[in-house]
C-alpha cells in the first residue's frame, strides 16, 4: 500500500495523520468544541487572546480534561506500538507483544502493590518522591515478569513459539492472581479501582502523567532507535547477530530495560491495554517494511494515530458511559492475533510477510 | 594467520576441545575435515571467536581475539553457516546491507552501498535485489547470506588489512551447483588478502577447493595435511569408520573417493 513511498514520506504520511487524530479526538466527546473555540481557548489560555466569561467552562473542560487526556491517549499509543516492536525484535516472532511477555502484567502488579500497601504507609501519594513509588515498582515487577517469559521461552539461542505462548500465560496468570489479590484486601476505594484499571483507561489523565509518560517515552525511544541495525541483524539468529558485531546478551538486556521503563510508566498511568503492541508493527510490515530501522519511529506515529481512533470510539460508542480501552483493543487484536499464530504454527514457524 | 594455542573447551565436565594448538595458512583455503562431533564446530567457533576457550587462546596476527572489541572483529572476520532464515521479510538487498553494519553508525555510506551492489553482482543476485528474502529458493538464498558476508570483510585495495572468512558447513542442503558456485566464489577472495577456514562434509569437495586439510577426532586434531594427496587413505578409513576406495577421474587424473561401510563390507553407503 505505502510500498511506493520512501520511509521519509511515510513517516509525513503518518505524521498527518497524527495531527488530524489528535484534533479529532480532542474536539469529540461528551463536551465537543468546533476548531474556531479549540484555538480561541488555546489563545486564551496563553494570554494571546482577552479571557471571555463565558468561556471559562469550556476552556476548563479543554485544558484540563480533554487535552491531557488526547496526549496520554497518543503518548500510550506510542509506547505500546514501539514496545511491540522491540519485543517482537527481540523475541523474532510477530505474535510477541507487552501484554503476551508478561511486561504489561507484571507492571500492573508492581503499581497495585504500591497502590495498596502504599497508600496505607503514606509512600504512594503524599511522599516528595511519591509520584515514582508506583512506576518504579511496576518497571521492577514489569522487568523480573518479561525476563521470566524469555528465559523460559529461549534455549540455545532460539525461541519457541509454544514454551513462549506457555510461559506468558503462566507468568500473567500468576501477575493477575497477585492483581486481583490486591484488589480483594484493598480497603482504600482506590485501590478498588484496579479492576477496572486492569483494562485500560484514560479518565484519569492529568498534566503530570503526559509529563512522565512523556520524559520517559521520550528518552527510551531516542535510547530504543540505537537499536535498528541491531535488530535487523537478530533476525538472522543471536550466533549471526554476534558475528556482525553486536553483543546479544547485552541487546537483550537492553532492550529488555528500555522497554520495560516504557511500559512500566505508561501501565502505571492508565493501565493494561493489550493488542496495540502486537497489531501496529505487524500492520506496518505487511504496509511497507520489516527493516526495524524505519519500524522504531513507524511504530511510535501509528500507534498513537491508533490509540486515538480507539480513544475517540470508547469516548462515544455509549454515552454518556465509556468504554474501558482494553476492551476495544481486545475485540480488534485478538482477531489479528489468531490470524498470526495460525499462519505461523501452519508455514512452521518462518517466513512471514513473504 | 590465525593461530590456535593450546586451545580447550568444555562445557561442565564434557571435553569438547582438547589442547589444540596449530595454525590456519593466511591467502588459503584450509578445510577442517571430521565425523559428526569430532568438534568441528566449536573450534570454528572458538576460531570466530563466538565463544572463548576455557584454556589456550586465538591469535589473529600477533593479537588474541579476545582482546579485539565486537565491531573491530566483524570488520575483520565474517562467517558464513547453514542455511539462515528471516523471521520478517526483508529485501534481498536490505539482507545484504547488514553486512556493512559494523562499518557505519546510522546511514549507510555510499561507499556501503557500492560494496552491497558489488557483492551482490559477485554472487549473480543483483537483478534480485528488491525481491523479498523469503520468495527465494535455499540456494539463492544462502547466495544473498554470501553477499551479505562478502560485504562485511570486503577489501577494495585501498590499504585494508586482512582478513578472514569461516565457513561453517555453507553448502548442506545447496544442489551441486550452488555448492560449487559458492566455493568458487570463496576461493576468489584468497587474491584478497583473506583467509579461508572452512568446515566441508563432502570429502570430493572437500579435496577439490582445499588448500590445507586439518582432520579431527574426538576433539583433537589428529592430522595436518598441506595438500589433498597427503590425506591418507588409513586415516580417513580410520577417523571415519568408513572403507574407502580412491580412483582417478581419467580425463583430469584427480583424485574421487568412494565409500562404503566397514562393518559387513556392505556396499551403498556411498557419497560422504
Amino acid at each position: 500500500m505505502l510500498k511506493h513511498l520512501s520511509f521519509r514520506q511515510t513517516y509525513w504520511l503518518l505524521g498527518v495523520l497524527l495531527v488530524v487524530a489528535i484534533v479529532a479526538s480532542a474536539a469529540i466527546g461528551a463536551f465537543s468544541f468546533t476548531p474556531a473555540q479549540m484555538v480561541r481557548y488555546l489563545g486564551q489560555a496563553a494570554g494571546w487572546l482577552p479571557a471571555v466569561p463565558g468561556d471559562t467552562l469550556g476552556r476548563n473542560v479543554l485544558l484540563g480534561l480533554r487535552l491531557p487526556r488526547v496526549f496520554v491517549a497518543g503518548l500510550t499509543g506510542a509506547v505500546l506500538g514501539v514496545s511491540g516492536t522491540l519485543m517482537q525484535g527481540l523475541f523474532r516472532n510477530p505474535i510477541v507483544e507487552p501484554g503476551l511477555v508478561g511486561t504489561s502484567a507484571g507492571a500492573a502488579l508492581g503499581a497495585a502493590l504500591v497502590f495498596v500497601f502504599g497508600s496505607g504507609t503514606a509512600l504512594a501519594f503524599t511522599h516528595p518522591l511519591g509520584s515514582f513509588a508506583v512506576p518504579v515498582a511496576a518497571f521492577i515487577v514489569g522487568f523480573a515478569a518479561t525476563m521470566l517469559v524469555h528465559r523460559l521461552s529461549t534455549s540455545f539461542g532460539k525461541v519457541n513459539v509454544f514454551t513462549l505462548l506457555l510461559a506468558g500465560i503462566a507468568v500473567n496468570a500468576v501477575c493477575g492472581a497477585g492483581t486481583g489479590f490486591l484488589s480483594y484486601i484493598a480497603r482504600d476505594p482506590q485501590a478498588r479501582n484496579i479492576t477496572f484499571w486492569n483494562l485500560g483507561t484514560f479518565t484519569t489523565a492529568d498534566w503530570r502523567g503526559v509529563e512522565l509518560i512523556g520524559v520517559f517515552f521520550g528518552l527510551s525511544f531516542i535510547w530504543a532507535l540505537r537499536y535498528g541495525k541491531a535488530l535487523n541483524a537478530l533476525m538472522l539468529g543471536e550466533n549471526e547477530a554476534a558475528y556482525l558485531g553486536v553483543n546479544p546478551r547485552r541487546l537483550i538486556l537492553w532492550l529488555l530495560v528500555v522497554n520495560t521503563i516504557m511500559v512500566a510508566v505508561a501501565t502505571a498511568m492508565v493501565g493494561v491495554i493489550a493488542f496495540v503492541g502486537l497489531v501496529i508493527p505487524h500492520v506496518l510490515r505487511m504496509m511497507k517494511s520489516a527493516d526495524y530501522n524505519f519500524l522504531l519511529p513507524a511504530s511510535a506515529l501509528l500507534g498513537a494515530v491508533l490509540m486515538e481512533v480507539i480513544d475517540i470510539v470508547a469516548r462515544v460508542i455509549i454515552p454518556p458511559a465509556e468504554l474501558p480501552i482494553g476492551i476495544i483493543t481486545a475485540v480488534v487484536g485478538a482477531p489479528v492475533f489468531l490470524g498470526i499464530l495460525l499462519r505461523q504454527t501452519r508455514r512452521g514457524g518462518s517466513g512471514f510477510y513473504g | 594467520m590465525v593461530e590456535l594455542r593450546g586451545v580447550s573447551y568444555q562445557v561442565d565436565r564434557t571435553v569438547i576441545l582438547h589442547d589444540i594448538t596449530t595454525r590456519f595458512q593466511p591467502n588459503r583455503f584450509n578445510v577442517i575435515l571430521g565425523p559428526n562431533g569430532a568438534g568441528k564446530s566449536t573450534l570454528l567457533r572458538v576460531a570466530t571467536g563466538l565463544l572463548q576457550p576455557t584454556a589456550g587462546d586465538v591469535r589473529y596476527g600477533d593479537q588474541v581475539v579476545s582482546s579485539f572489541s565486537a565491531t573491530d572483529l566483524a570488520r575483520k572476520r565474517a562467517v558464513l553457516s547453514q542455511h539462515v532464515e528471516l523471521a520478517f521479510a526483508l529485501t534481498v538487498e536490505d539482507v545484504a546491507l547488514m553486512g556493512r553494519y559494523p562499518h557505519y553508525e546510522r546511514v549507510p555510506s555510499r561507499r556501503d552501498r557500492d560494496i552491497v551492489q558489488q557483492a551482490l553482482a559477485l554472487v549473480g543476485m543483483d537483478d534480485k535485489r528488491r525481491q523479498q528474502y523469503p520468495t527465494l529458493s535455499g540456494g539463492e538464498q544462502q547466495k544473498v547470506q554470501l553477499a551479505r558476508v562478502l560485504a562485511q570483510i570486503w577489501n577494495d585495495g585501498d590499504g585494508a588489512e586482512h582478513t578472514y572468512l569461516f565457513l561453517d558447513e555453507p553448502t548442506t542442503s545447496l544442489d551441486v551447483h550452488y555448492q560449487i558456485h559458492l566455493l568458487d566464489v570463496a576461493r576468489g577472495l584468497l587474491h584478497h588478502d583473506c583467509t579461508i577456514v572452512a568446515i566441508l562434509h563432502d570429502l570430493n569437495v572437500a579435496f577439490q577447493y582445499g588448500d590445507v586439510f586439518f582432520v579431527m577426532d574426538a576433539g583433537r586434531l589428529a592430522h595436518v595435511a598441506t595438500a589433498a594427496a597427503e590425506v591418507s587413505r588409513d586415516l580417513i578409513e580410520r577417523v571415519f569408520q568408513v572403507q574407502a576406495h580412491r580412483i582417478h577421474d581419467p580425463d583430469t587424473g584427480d583424485a574421487v573417493w568412494r565409500f562404503a561401510l566397514q562393518s559387513n563390507g556392505r556396499r551403498g553407503g556411498t557419497g560422504t
